[in-house]
């Protein structure tokens, strides 16, 4: 196990396949939203081009999580309970984070779970507002002519809100996974599921070990399939 | 140029509707009455007020208001169509510019060709004029408003025509002409009625949404006419296009600026960590906090 070599599996395939059609709708979502933003583009919805687009994308962002949560469940859910659970590794990441993320310093930052904090509070992030575009861009989409004009006001306001905050956080997930210096991995962990055990030891170590402790009560098969995913 | 209001007298009103039939055969927007065998298919509403409401076939329509007036049951005429107000908010949040303030003659002008369809203009108007046609699902609409005769190709103003509502009215009730003599006129029109005794008369139009230009010589008070008290700019169109959206960009910018703020400074902390040799204090520094 102390190859230097050696990886884990850190996102399985139906996962990274997740975030990866998910993500491409959410682009196409945010420049056919974008568009809406900058009266020089505006010809680009003539004709309501954009807003045909803007809605098949829709129908991708809204089917694509469902699907993963009737076909992998427990994944999905445990998902979830990991960005719900918060200890003293979380707020210790807090008081790091500066230190780390600006000076690489590694000193004061504790081991970390399969989702550091960062990936927590993101992940919340995409759960909240996806949920508010979903709510907010249906009502738009099918109540046009049926809610109340002051409905409608607010429908365009808030999926306007949730624009800016995911279009701006979206920014530093793109940074942090394949930009930012001590994200060696990320990017791999995402593109082909594996990361080094170099990498997981020093990124995610609680998970890490947490990994090394079952596999030595199991007999131990390949490294590769050594750890259960979601 | 001086601004162009039209100013209807319901007063004078006669609730002909020669002023609806021909603002659609001006701007050829046909009625189509579905028919059936031996008759139409059409509803009686308890109205004569016909059709129900206005649609992107029908920019103008006259209401028929049976209300107490004056301690008795009368019938109140009422035109209804955009109302070219200066503060328009279905032209402060139309993001295409579809909608745009006519500076020569004051009025919501607008270039159907860049439509999108986004229908923001309807969820804003005060008024509730703008209507939407086209396919829901797929989003892919059209909208059509009055436009005070300015189509192009059909421009009556630019001919220095008053506009075909103004030019079919027999009982001059409609009239068009430069808004502040207008203002003057209904000005005049208003206390004239006061002093027949009709003391909840109104000049409608004056003052809200910064001026409207459809002015209204009312004889009683405006929800008698279905006409709204007081009506606002949307605080939130305000809100989404003064406050949402150049914080949008803010927040945008700042956050770009600040991850490259950080790729700079992350980049020399750990170029320095990885050759302590080369710019060796920072690194040591940092180590030994």
């Amino acid at each position: 196990m102390s190859q230097s070599k050696a990886v884990v599996q850190k996102y399985a395939r139906a996962t990274r396949l997740l975030h990866h059609i998910h993500t491409a709708a959410f682009i196409i979502l945010f420049i056919t939203g974008l568009v809406l933003f900058i009266p020089q583009l505006g010809f680009l919805a003539q004709d309501s081009w954009t807003r045909i687009v803007h809605r098949l994308a829709a129908v991708v962002f809204i089917v694509a999580p469902i699907v993963y949560l009737v076909m992998k469940p427990k994944a999905a859910l445990r998902a979830v309970a990991d960005a719900c659970t918060w200890g003293t590794e979380d707020v210790g990441w807090l008081k790091a984070a500066p230190r780390y993320y600006f000076l690489c310093d590694e000193e004061g930052m504790p081991a970390q779970g399969h989702m550091n904090t960062g990936q927590k509070l993101w992940w919340f992030l995409v759960i909240v507002f996806g949920a508010v575009f979903i709510v907010t861009g249906l009502v738009m989409w099918f109540l046009k002519t049926v809610a109340p004009a002051g409905l409608l006001q607010w429908m365009v306001f808030a999926h306007d809100v949730a624009f800016i905050v995911t279009g701006a956080m979206v920014f530093v997930h793109v940074y942090l996974g394949v930009i930012h210096p001590m994200m060696t991995e990320a990017w791999q962990a995402i593109s082909k599921g594996t990361v080094s055990e170099e990498y997981a030891k020093s990124h995610h170590g609680l998970w890490y070990h947490e990994q090394v402790k079952e596999e030595n009560t199991a007999p131990p098969p390949e490294p590769k399939e050594v750890v259960e995913v979601h | 140029m001086a601004e162009k209001a039209i100013l209807y007298d319901a007063t004078r009103c006669t609730a002909c509707r020669g002023c609806q039939a021909l603002c659609k055969e001006w701007n050829e927007n046909d009625e189509v009455i579905p028919a059936v065998q031996g008759g139409v298919k059409e509803r009686n509403r308890g109205s004569y007020e016909n059709p129900k409401d206005l649609s992107t076939r029908t920019w103008l329509k006259i209401g028929f208001n049976e209300v107490e007036h004056y301690d008795k049951l009368d019938w109140l005429f009422s035109r209804r169509a955009c109302m070219h107000c200066t503060d328009a908010a279905c032209v402060k949040v139309c993001p295409t510019g579809a909608l745009y303030r006519d500076e020569a003659y004051g009025i919501v002008a607008y270039n159907k060709d860049i439509c999108s369809g986004c229908g923001y203009c309807a969820d804003f108007c005060p008024f509730d004029v703008p209507r939407l046609d086209g396919n829901r699902i797929l989003g892919k609409n059209k909208m059509d408003k009055c436009v005070l005769c300015t189509q192009p190709g059909l421009n009556r103003l630019e001919i220095k025509q008053e506009p075909a509502c103004v030019k079919t009215c027999p009982t001059k009730a409609l009239v068009f002409g430069d808004r502040d003599t207008l203002v003057a006129t209904a000005r005049q029109k208003v206390a004239a009625l006061k002093a027949k005794g009709f003391t909840n008369a109104t000049f409608y139009g004056e003052k809200e949404l910064g001026g409207l230009h459809v002015l209204y010589v009312l004889n009683d008070t405006p929800d008698k006419y279905g006409l709204p008290v007081d009506p606002k700019f949307p605080s939130t169109a305000t809100a989404w296009q003064d406050i949402i959206q150049p914080l949008g960009w803010t927040v945008g910018g700042l956050t770009l600026l600040g991850l490259a703020f950080n790729f700079i400074i992350a980049r020399e902390a750990k170029m320095t960590k990885e050759l302590p040799g080369k710019a060796g204090k920072g690194g040591k520094k940092h180590v030994a906090e």
